[in-house]
């Protein structure tokens, strides 16, 4: 070492403890500068930092409700809600997934087609949350899982709940479907009270009463981490389930109905005259709304929807179909009414009837002799209604049609409803684009008088007609929903309908020659439906077929199945304070004596034996 | 023989004192790292092999700094040279042959991974100290021209690897030995003037990710979710902590794992956001009585070198808390210091327990030397 002398060692002494002074008071400045910052941090601005802090760690989210149940007027249970059990695994649970994944599908626990799909899944999404191997596991599987559970560390068994029609097919096109939430979807509710996890009404009532059947989701607030898992539940707000429906349905009537709908296509609406209530209503071929709920691969709904026989397809509002015969009785109304018929004149019919300037006859189906307006009507004599018709004219015809609301929405409570056609020359000078054909030519009149031509009309519409029929006069808009129950309080609160009288004007005896002609075409000899009934039953109705196809009457047996002529029924019961309005169409089912009348005697015969039961 | 409570009092000191340890800085040091394994505990989401880890690196450290305690001062005057020349052996030689993790060039495999530049640490100010401390106070110009010329090599050298933070950090180590040598307050001014004009020339030269650094701490919240996601979640932590804490394994920040590097160069955020700002202010507290102790044993050392180096430690170690702490609070760019003693981390551990045991050696074995 350098020897110092004691003298340079008291002057470095002095250099050094000034500069360690100067240095000294630095430190104490910095000092003061992280004090003065922390305390702007932590007192000054520490509210704001605490709320960034919560947004940092609270998520909230929402719980899907359960929604409406669904019941009939007895309190059958329509639709319901189920759990299904779903397959489901935690990726970072599970040690050797491609192993897990093997196993699994050797046990027929997962789709073996599926496990290259499921582990480019597992690989994407994040380790910590569940990913579903399975949607639906049946008893079977479930019983299989169970008995393996040890193995499958990282998987378990979730249950979701998922709509449930207990009566399958048998009320789909009334009741309905539901599936996931489409994007088109959101367009049409309130997206703001869906979690995006609940199924949605896709059709009918499931639709049109979404609003009421959906409820309102709950909310939870979780703590999460950075990575979003869920490190716990700190306060949770219930849902509120969704409100129940209780329709004017009949299960015992509809399964009645059902059955014998079977093998048939078409359609059946039964209606409550009194009401409007509708107590039947089926369009056949059904499907199983279950299938759909419970989800279906694209591939099965498309062949569902290229169905040539349309099980989609909703017959009983948005079929449309040529009234036929069963506009007689309507007609006759107008005739009586307005004075072009006298009910006691016979007019002879020869099986055809010529118009002038016509070469050609309008064939009738029969020769019926000599009828007048009962007659008409029992055996259902074209001649007579052709003569009517070209009396009354197209305008009046469609005018007094019009009154038993054909030709417009009968405003049920589904949407998708069609409104059928009451042809006019207005009507036909708008829809038709040649000069040529918008022209209304007397022809078309006379076929107009048979409910043939241009006439259309929906099942729903006929039975709103039938029950004008049976009520002589008065009717009530169908509805499907009797009643809505307040989850909460269990509150009813009934549908109110609207009473529609525009044949208040008629005479009561016009009102009895036209059901005294439907009581004979059910009970008298020569009636079209003579026969298909037990022997003085109370029943009213009128039989009808309409045309698919103009083609000579004496080849029908070799007409093929889809040309045939659509059967109808229409019909009321009992005859004092009628209990039921009904409509029955069988497509391409021949005449509506062999196809829809058969129809109609099972359930009328149901309809009269409870009132027997009642009686007593 | 007689013992009375007083003398068995005088001869527990006496142990002490015959293991050159300094009482005071020892207590100062087991606070902290019982804080250490407070905050790791906390910080690793209650992973308790985490805070085992860490006991044995702290009872390592402790190790370190006893035995370096024990050797006088004069020793290390005797080996500043070699040692320094080993470190800028080592400097030159990890940028060739180094380990390369993150784009950084830093380390040298000798079995475990090793930092030449964390031994720098210790080499610079022992090495600057030997130089200026070889003649009276101030020193020459020539003298100081050489001992900046030893301060920016090495410096350079790590800078190169690139690891800035570190290279400031030895630099400052160094330049402190110059600084309290006496050096002339005109040199300091026109150094810092120099300094402040070449900053934009430098600019262009630093690379890339370092440049970024520094824009985001300028205005972190300008990408919220990338550069800028560190500081946010750091400030959201301690500003969330208030005044009290929200209690120990309670900070959502930190136990959620939205603070990001937390048992390392954020643990300060950890315990702000825990304890709150009482918590803090009583660790920085121990900071400064350790700075302050250091400080005083520099004063109260008999020769220049001790005197020097028991400086340049003592406001070394204020630095790395200071900029540590300014860091998580917005104050200083995001450079990688971790907050001392309390940290997770093995080597900068050793060589900070190190450098404080060579500051107990100085301070107790100033005796020995005016014998």
């Amino acid at each position: 070492m350098v020897f110092k002398s004691i003298i340079t060692q008291k002057e470095d002494q002095n250099i050094f403890l000034n500069r360690i002074l100067f240095s000294s008071l630095l430190i104490l400045l910095l000092a003061s500068i992280i004090f003065i910052r922390l305390i702007f941090l932590q007192i000054y601005d520490s509210d704001q930092y605490k709320l960034r802090s919560l947004n940092n760690t609270i998520r909230m989210q929402s719980i899907p409700p359960s929604r409406g149940l669904i019941f009939d007027r007895n309190n059958d249970i329509l639709a319901e809600n189920r759990p299904v059990f779903q397959l489901e695994m935690i990726p970072e649970q599970v040690q050797q997934i491609d192993k897990i994944l093997d196993q699994l599908g050797r046990l027929n626990l997962i789709n073996k087609n599926k496990i290259s799909e499921l582990t480019e899944r597992i690989e994407k999404s994040y380790q910590f949350k569940s990913i579903t191997l399975n949607t639906k596991l049946s008893e079977k599987q479930i019983a299989i899982f169970a008995n393996n559970r040890n193995i499958f560390k990282g998987i378990d068994i979730k249950s979701r709940l998922v709509r449930y029609y207990p009566k399958a097919d048998m009320f789909s096109h009334a009741l309905g479907y539901v599936g996931s939430i489409s994007s088109k979807d959101y367009l049409r509710f309130d997206s703001s009270i869906y979690t995006g996890k609940e199924q949605i009404g896709k059709t009918s009532i499931e639709r049109d009463y979404e609003t009421t059947l959906h409820g309102y989701p709950g909310k939870e607030k979780l703590l999460v981490n950075v990575r979003g898992r869920v490190m716990d539940r700190l306060d949770t707000e219930p849902f509120q389930p969704g409100n129940n429906l209780i329709l004017t349905l009949d299960s015992h009537l509809q399964e009645i109905a059902y059955n014998a709908m079977q093998g048939k296509k078409g359609a059946v609406v039964g209606i409550d005259p009194t009401n409007g209530e509708v107590l039947i209503f089926i369009s056949t071929p059904s499907y199983d709304p279950n299938k759909i709920s419970q989800g279906m691969s694209i591939s099965e709904y498309k062949a569902f929807q290229n169905n040539k026989n349309k099980p989609l397809f909703n017959r009983a509002i948005a079929g449309q179909y040529p009234p036929g015969s069963t506009i007689k009785p309507m007609l006759a109304l107008g005739g009586l009414d307005m004075g072009y018929i006298n009910p006691d004149n016979f007019i002879p019919c020869e099986g055809h009837y010529l118009l002038p300037n016509y070469s050609r006859p309008f064939n009738d189906w029969a020769r019926h002799g000599s009828v007048n307006t009962v007659r008409a009507i029992q055996a259902s004599c074209d001649v007579y209604f052709y003569e009517l018709a070209v009396d009354m004219g197209i305008e009046k015809m469609s005018s007094f049609l019009s009154k038993f609301n054909l030709g417009k929405k009968t405003l049920i409570d589904l949407g998708s409803e069609k409104k059928g056609i009451i042809p006019n020359r207005e009507w036909k000078k708008n829809n038709f684009k040649s000069k040529q054909n918008q022209s209304w030519y007397q022809g078309e009149t006379v076929i107009t008088g048979i409910g043939q031509g241009y006439m259309l009309a929906t099942p729903l519409q006929l039975a709103m007609a039938t029950a004008m029929i049976a009520n002589r006069g008065s009717a009530f808009r169908p509805h499907l929903v009797r009643a809505i129950e307040n989850i909460k309080t269990g509150e009813l609160t009934y549908t109110s309908t609207e009473e529609i009288n525009n044949l208040q004007h008629i005479k009561q005896e016009h009102w009895d020659i036209i059901h005294q002609g439907m009581v004979a075409v059910v009970n008298e000899r020569r009636g079209t439906a003579y026969g298909i009934f037990q022997p003085n039953v109370s029943v009213a109705g009128k039989t009808g077929s309409s045309q698919v196809f103009s083609i000579d009457k004496s080849s029908t047996k070799e007409i093929p199945e889809e040309l045939k002529d659509h059967g109808l029924f229409i019909g009321f019961a009992p005859l004092e304070k009628p209990k039921i309005a009904l409509t029955i169409i069988v497509e391409n089912g021949g005449g509506g004596r062999v196809s829809a009348a058969p129809v109609a005697e099972k359930i009328m015969q149901a309809i009269l034996n409870s009132e027997r039961q009642d009686g007593v | 023989m007689v013992f009375d409570k007083n003398h068995n009092r005088l001869s527990s000191e006496d142990l002490f004192r015959k293991f050159h340890i300094d009482i005071p800085l020892l207590i100062a040091f087991l606070i902290l790292f019982s804080i250490s394994l407070i905050a790791i505990y906390s910080a690793s989401n209650s992973d308790i092999n985490a805070v085992i880890n860490q006991s044995l690196r702290i009872g390592f450290s402790l190790g370190a700094m006893i035995l370096i305690a024990q050797m006088s001062p004069l020793n290390y005057e005797r080996i500043a040279p070699w040692l320094y020349s080993l470190c800028f052996l080592l400097l030159g030689v990890v940028l060739i042959f180094g380990e390369t993790r993150n784009g950084a060039t830093r380390w040298l495999n000798i079995g475990i991974g090793f930092q030449p530049s964390e031994l720098m640490k210790i080499g610079m100010p022992l090495m600057v100290a030997r130089y200026i401390a070889r003649e009276s106070l101030p020193p020459s110009n020539i003298s100081i021209a050489i001992a900046v010329m030893l301060v920016i090599l090495p410096t350079y050298l790590i800078y190169l690897e690139p690891d800035l933070g570190t290279s400031l950090l030895v630099a400052f180590s160094g330049l402190i030995v110059i600084f309290l040598s006496g050096i002339k307050k005109r040199y300091l001014f026109i150094a810092f003037t120099l300094f402040l004009t070449s900053l934009p020339l430098i600019w262009p030269l630093i690379n890339e990710f370092q440049r970024k650094r520094v824009l985001t701490f300028l205005d972190p919240e300008k990408d919220p979710l990338g550069a800028g996601y560190h500081i946010i979640q750091s400030k959201i932590a301690i500003g969330s902590g208030g005044l009290f804490g929200k209690g120990w394994l309670n900070g959502s920040q930190g136990q959620l794992d939205f603070l990001p590097e937390r048992t390392t160069d954020f643990i300060f955020s950890i315990l702000a956001e825990e304890f709150g700002l009482i918590g803090i202010a009583i660790i920085i507290c121990i900071y400064l009585f350790i700075v302050g102790r250091g400080i005083l044993i520099a004063i109260n050392s008999q020769d220049l070198f001790s005197r020097l180096i028991a400086a340049s430690i003592s406001l070394t170690f204020f630095i790395y808390v200071f900029v540590n702490i300014s860091m998580t609070i917005g104050l200083l760019p995001v450079v990688g210091v971790p907050l001392p003693l309390i940290s997770r981390g093995g080597t900068s551990m050793v060589t900070l327990m190190i450098l404080l045991g060579m500051l107990m050696s100085v301070g107790t074995h100033k005796r020995l030397v005016s014998k």
